[in-house]
């Protein structure tokens, strides 16, 4: 779990260009929308890419997806329960 | 000055011309289907897409095949042809053109990349003759025989109501006494991914204003007016009486759930109109299908018409969205509305989204009055334009 | 028609660092090059993001667009075959996203076009800032052009034989237009106009000049090499000449095959 999470914030950083952030600098329990990080619709789409393209874990919509979308922590849980 | 409407001209999946249009929407067909056959694309998502390829749209306009004309330039030729006839402009005047488009050739110059990423020294360069937004406006007057100003506008999904203010403007001051103005966009599997990408293509048909809307289908096509001014003419469809251009200044891509932007273009074109929202017969709204513009939309209907909110539809359900050529589309749907007292249904429609309660009309009408239509026209980039055409 | 200008810059003369002029992280990470550049420039040129909501008009000109992430999605939707496409490319793709950006960074509602006409987009989002004004419409519009350039099209157009006469380039340039004459005023643009056919210098001068000392920038190409809005670093250059002390330029431009365009720049008062 810890090891995904670090994973997931790597490719969160990478993928999202969040500049002057370390993985260190994410609580992985921090909320990723609005407060926290900050991150809006448009990333919402890309973390959607994220777990298609590493984990091969699909979502449907940004919508249906919002508590998955929490944050890095229920992230990585959702990688967790659905990989196949 | 009285800004005269005097010809107008269309091309979408529902046909090439004024009449194959309304032919169908009277009788109800749509003109998306299942999945594009002329656009090379993997995606099977419904689009409203004229099946006629660009070999065949060289042949209907009389074209040189070896032109190898962009399918957006295809388009608005067919268009601004039929609008030019339609308003018998003097040849001997000053005919400006004021055409809007997205995606340019991009058609072509997807076919060029997929062999040029290949091997740089691959791709026929015919096909990147026409990538940039201004060829289709030069090829589509030097086709049409306009010689005036010329300029071309890209502001996404409003770009051609921008067309259409732009047009009045040059009138005003005097630097055309004709202006053919409005849009053309041709499918493209750029566009068809991008739409894909932000996860707003329904995969079903498109339901404007539903409460269970699921996003849009795109289409294609060309819509275009002819603007005089009123002194100038004898005759005409109606006028553009006013018109306005705002920014929700929200979000890049999403529009604001208060509907601001849509709220201040409308009020605008109104005031600058001089009229009051109780005397408007009908608008063609913006009406894209996706979750976001129907419920920002409605917001701003509400606010603007308050209980009292004329019948309104989305002709997105029969074209598609066509982008920057659907605000000229939908500008020639609401002269004609003027002209022949046509409402236009909204297809697709069930339940009305709770938090409104709208309800759009649903059937084609053509036995009442209409003096004065509102058209909205949204886009990325929080541009938001409303026309308001009058008897 | 006539207006007033209070600042012109190109992306060159921004010396502040981008993270000043756009101190938001989240709206600056999704930025192309290009984006940054004009967005910056824009910013600079108005003195301050505080000042955007003072706008009446966002009017920019742009040839071939934003047209790295243009290329980025096309080349993702080729190599990936139209799967688990990122949209931000897409999405920064639109010809109006520096419009757009600005009225975002401001909240500014206003009137926000952009002209996309090859070698005069800069020219009509003039005259369209020239009609705001006399229209009434608005008072202070902020005008932009910009391109950049890629490889890929660079090397395309190498392909053609573009190069062989010319070199190639990329610029942004924004101009503070003001209705009303101030002690801000450095120049006021006078004229102008689209001639049905090309002109010698001899006729630039005879048609338009109205002040003994007038000079002619007549297809003028600066170090910034050619793009399609090359010629809004004439009207940099103009403004610049009177604000040191030339009383009138006139700027003729016929680019990449563009119909040809007249401005006319004077000295206040």
């Amino acid at each position: 779990m810890e090891q995904l999470i670090q994973e997931l914030k790597e490719h969160l950083i990478e993928e999202l260009n969040l500049e002057e952030i370390t993985p260190e600098d994410i609580d992985a329990d921090a909320p990723l929308f609005g407060e926290g990080l900050g991150l809006d619709s448009i990333d919402a789409l890309e973390i959607i890419l994220i777990l298609e393209k590493y984990y091969g874990v699909k979502l449907a919509n940004s919508a249906e997806a919002k508590p998955v979308f929490r944050s890095v922590r229920t992230l990585a849980e959702y990688i967790l329960q659905n990989r196949k | 000055m009285r800004i005269a409407v005097t010809g107008v001209g269309i091309v979408t999946a529902l046909g090439i011309g004024v009449e194959c249009n309304i032919a169908s929407m009277r009788s109800g067909v749509s003109g998306i289907s299942p999945a594009a056959t002329i656009l090379r694309t993997s995606n099977l998502l419904p689009v409203g897409e004229l099946k006629l390829t660009n070999d065949t749209l060289h042949d209907i306009c009389g074209i040189p095949r070896r032109e190898h004309l962009s399918r957006t330039a295809l388009l608005g030729i067919l268009a601004v042809r039929e609008a030019l006839t339609d308003a018998r402009v003097d040849p001997t005047q000053r005919v400006g053109l004021v055409s809007s488009t997205s995606v340019g050739g991009m058609d072509l110059t997807e076919h060029f990349y997929a062999e040029y990423n290949d091997n740089n020294s691959a791709g026929r360069l015919r096909d990147v003759r026409m990538h940039d937004c201004a060829a289709s406006t030069d090829a589509i007057a030097r086709y049409c025989g306009i010689t005036g100003y010329r300029t071309t506008i890209s502001t996404a999904c409003s770009s051609a109501a921008n067309a259409i203010i732009a047009g009045a403007r040059l009138l005003k001051h005097n630097i055309v006494d004709s202006v053919v103005v409005g849009g053309s966009d041709a499918l493209s599997a750029f566009t068809l991914n991008g739409f894909k990408s932000l996860m707003i293509l329904d995969e079903g048909a498109c339901r404007a204003f539903d409460a269970s809307r699921g996003g849009l289908n795109l289409g294609e096509g060309a819509g275009y007016i002819v603007l005089q001014r009123s002194e100038d003419v004898e005759s005409c469809y109606c006028h553009l009486a006013g018109y306005a251009n705002r920014n929700d200044a929200h979000h890049q891509t999403a529009s604001s759930p208060t509907g601001n932007g849509a709220y201040l273009a409308m009020s605008e074109a109104l005031s600058r109109a001089g009229i009051t929202p109780a005397r408007v017969h009908y608008v063609n709204a913006h009406g894209t299908g996706t979750p976001n513009n129907d419920a920002s939309e409605s917001a701003a209907l509400v606010r603007l018409f308050g209980g009292n909110v004329p019948p309104f539809s989305s002709t997105k359900g029969f074209t598609g969205h066509t982008l920057a050529a659907a605000g000229g589309i939908e500008a020639v749907l609401s002269v004609l509305s003027i002209k022949h007292g046509y409402i236009y249904p909204n297809l697709n429609f069930k339940r009305p989204i709770a938090e409104y309660g709208l309800v759009p009309e649903q059937r084609f009408r053509e036995d009442i009055t209409v003096d004065c239509v509102l058209t909205n026209s949204f886009g990325f980039g929080g541009n938001c334009s409303s026309l308001l055409f009058i008897r | 028609m006539r207006c007033y200008v209070e600042r012109v810059i190109t992306e060159s003369d921004v010396q502040r660092d981008i993270k000043e002029l756009i101190t938001d992280a989240g709206m600056r990470r999704r930025m192309s090059r290009i984006l940054k550049v004009a967005v910056s420039t824009a910013i600079e040129c108005i003195g301050g993001r505080e000042n955007i909501e003072q706008l009446h008009a966002i009017i920019t000109a742009t040839g071939l667009g934003c047209l790295a992430d243009s290329e980025r999605f096309l080349r993702n939707m080729v190599v990936d075959k139209e799967q688990l496409l990122n949209p931000t490319p897409f999405i920064q793709s639109t010809f109006n996203t520096i419009g757009g950006q600005i009225a975002l960074l401001g909240h500014n509602h206003c009137y926000n076009v952009t002209y996309v006409n090859r070698g005069h987009s800069f020219e009509d989002a003039m005259l369209d800032a020239m009609i705001s004004i006399a229209d009434g419409d608005a008072s202070r519009v902020l005008v932009g052009a910009f391109d950049e350039e890629t490889p890929t099209q660079h090397h395309i157009l190498e392909r053609m034989g573009a190069w062989r006469k010319m070199r190639s380039g990329e610029g942004a340039v924004f101009a503070l237009l003001d209705a009303c004459q101030s002690d801000r005023s450095i120049a006021q643009v006078t004229l102008i106009e689209f001639p049905q056919q090309s002109l010698t210098e001899e006729e630039c001068f005879k048609r338009y000049a109205t002040r003994g000392d007038a000079q002619l920038l007549y297809n003028t190409i600066y170090q910034s090499g050619i793009y399609p809005t090359a010629s809004a670093r004439s009207f940099a250059e103009a403004v610049r000449r009177v604000e040191c002390g030339i009383e009138e330029v006139i700027i003729y431009n016929e680019f990449l095959g563009a119909t040809p365009t007249i401005l006319r720049v004077e000295c206040v008062g």
